[in-house]
């Protein structure tokens, strides 16, 4: 039973491992740029988070992540718009990838300056406490409500790239750029709400694992790390495979927990290195 | 140029011997370790700026170096630092045998693997007891040291190892195979087609680049004198060492020393002088490679090349006379 309850725990943080790499895997998949401050954004919102939630204590931190989305929202649109769109221009995916390494800097050091470096968390009361009984399992009421919230968002971003009009001039976009302009589209402003989209769903990510842990301005390398393998497990640009991808890092991760509890990265890491080795593309990816 | 190259060389020689009866201790800290930044620097832009593969792990490297010092130089009574260039072939075995499995993965996924193998060799680090686990180990054997000489030799070994960086990455890069790595770099397809081994050149880039990173990790923990597993793979030497690269210019031999000169600077003139404490200079650090990236992507130096023609340690080779007389266009 204890087995059974550890993997059923793990598949539940996978999901929320899943989120956090759903940001990153969009603008991968979009304008092929590597967000290096995406873990910086997971950080900074949820320090949004515990900001708001001390200025007014009465409020539950969860209603918190809606608002601090659409914030991060906006500071996505105007970071593509402002930055990172000058350098996608050039052609060379390295310069992108070093001006979001310079913003990562920038944003991780002025955390530390502002917020400090005491590990923080958000209380989300006794509902983030409960748990329910199933056939003599206890489940955590809390992760459920994320697998259910990641999955929506999953299944949500999927559905508005098949379906939508908006989605398939995003998926135009990314396939050539350069002809979508004949037909009236602008790539700059399709990139900008991608990247809009892509941090509002760092945002969710940050404040759900601010609610499960604590965090420091430094914890963004960790989280862009365990975002990094998702979306890599998942092969690059696969939003199905990053979910499966976060299912088995959890997975692996609390198993490896149970083995010993001062390591448990260690055997999520070795699991995410083998796979990498055996399946150069990832999961979900083209056979090379 | 050539005599230019040569003055300068007597010019660093001659200020590497002085500086020991010039400046106190404090000073001869500080500049071993711009210097051995500067070396690291100089590997990690040979292997980004002239194969392009982006290392995120290059820390695994500077760990690695620095445990194999302080375990062998005790277990076996040896002077720490002859150790040295030991850990930095040790470094390049781990990375010959690294290769063949990271080879295989392409861009951001090159990146985050060797990342992924450096988090997993600090785990292993924090839970061997034989090194200390999480609290590090002390270097044991400096009871085989004469401490009176220990701090100028060791700035001494930074200034050939900084040296050896530039003037190897120099030597490299104008040789056969720094052509090939470049050659590589611009268009793998077309190199392939004129007959360059892609796989072998990043190799010989790669282990080189591990082996130097892990001479000068190993300098740099035998002369603090204790290594622990949260410094010796700390993250932020890749941030320093590619947030120098690309301030100063990726891909050229000038840029790694200019943002090496630009980083100290930064850090030294906001917490000595201007007494700013902390993180700020980091915080000035991001915000000058965001502007080199939007105003000069190819960094300080490749801006300085572009605009002003000056080629300095340039990559740039003459064709010999003879080629050119007799009617090849250069």
């Amino acid at each position: 039973m204890d087995w059974i309850e550890t993997l059923i725990n793990g598949a539940l943080l996978g999901a929320l491992y899943g989120l956090l790499g759903l940001g990153l895997a969009l603008v991968f998949g979009v304008m092929r740029v590597v967000n290096l401050a995406h873990g910086e954004f997971i950080v900074l919102a949820a320090f949004g988070g515990t900001t708001l939630a001390s200025l007014a204590p009465s409020v539950n931190p969860l209603l918190w992540i809606l608002p601090v989305a659409l914030l991060a929202f906006g500071v996505g649109y105007l970071l593509q718009a402002t930055l990172v769109n000058r350098t996608v221009r050039s052609g060379d995916p390295l310069i992108p990838l070093l001006l979001t390494f310079g913003v990562g800097v920038v944003l991780r050091n002025l955390m530390v300056e502002v917020f400090g470096t005491d590990p923080r968390a958000l209380d989300g009361g006794a509902f983030t406490q409960a748990g329910i009984e199933f056939l003599g399992l206890r489940v955590g009421v809390f992760p459920i409500t994320v697998l259910f919230l990641a999955a929506a968002m999953f299944g949500g971003l999927q559905w508005l790239l098949a379906h939508t009009e908006w989605g398939r001039i995003v998926r135009a976009t990314s396939d050539n750029a350069r002809i979508v302009r004949l037909m009236g589209v602008r790539p700059d402003r399709v990139y900008n709400t991608v990247m809009g989209l892509a941090l509002a769903f760092a945002a969710v990510a940050g404040m759900l694992l601010a609610l499960r842990s604590s965090f420091n301005p430094y914890s963004g390398v960790e989280r862009l790390l365990v975002a990094f393998e998702v979306v890599i497990l998942g092969g690059l640009g696969s939003f199905w495979g990053a979910f499966a991808g976060g299912i088995m890092l959890g997975i692996a991760q609390l198993l490896g927990q149970k083995f010993d509890s001062n390591a448990a990265a260690l055997y999520a890491h070795l699991l995410f290195f083998v796979i990498l080795v055996i399946r150069p593309t990832g999961l979900a990816g083209r056979a090379s | 140029m050539k005599a230019l190259g040569l003055v300068l060389l007597a010019l660093y020689l001659a200020a590497a011997a002085a500086v020991p009866s010039l400046l106190d201790a404090g000073w001869m800290t500080l500049l071993s370790e711009v210097l051995l930044m500067l070396a690291m620097a100089q590997m990690w832009n040979l292997l980004a700026g002239y194969t392009g593969l982006v290392s995120l792990g290059h820390q695994a490297f500077i760990g690695i170096g620095a445990y194999f010092v302080f375990y062998f130089s005790d277990r076996l009574e040896l002077h720490p630092f002859l150790l040295l260039p030991v850990a930095g072939i040790v470094c390049a075995l781990v990375a010959a045998l690294l290769a063949p499995l990271l080879f295989r993965l392409r861009d951001a996924y090159f990146s985050v693997g060797i990342w992924v193998f450096a988090e997993i060799v600090y785990l292993l680090a924090t839970k061997t007891r034989e090194l200390g686990a999480t609290s590090g180990v002390a270097l044991k054997s400096m009871r085989l040291v004469d401490t009176e000489t220990f701090s100028r030799d060791t700035f001494w070994i930074a200034a050939l190892l900084a040296l050896l960086a530039v003037g190897g990455v120099y030597a490299l890069i104008r040789s056969r195979l720094g052509l090939g790595l470049m050659a590589v770099r611009d268009n793998e397809l077309a190199a392939t087609s004129i007959g360059i081994d892609v796989w072998r050149n990043r190799f010989a880039a790669f282990t080189i680049s591990a082996f130097g990173c892990g001479i000068a990790g190993a300098t740099y923990f035998t002369g603090s004198m204790f290594v622990s597993p949260e410094a010796g793979f700390d993250i932020n030497w890749v941030v320093g060492m590619m947030s120098i690269v690309i301030i100063g210019g990726i891909g050229t031999i000038e840029g790694p020393i200019i943002g090496t000169l630009l980083y100290f600077g930064l850090r030294e003139g906001f917490t000595a002088w201007a007494g700013v404490s902390g993180s700020w200079y980091l915080v000035a650090m991001g915000l000058v490679a965001i502007a080199v990236m939007l105003v000069a992507p190819r960094g300080l130096w490749g801006w300085v090349r572009e605009h002003w023609g000056w080629e300095g340690f340039s990559e740039r080779r003459t064709p010999p006379a003879t080629l050119l007389a007799d009617g090849g266009q250069p």
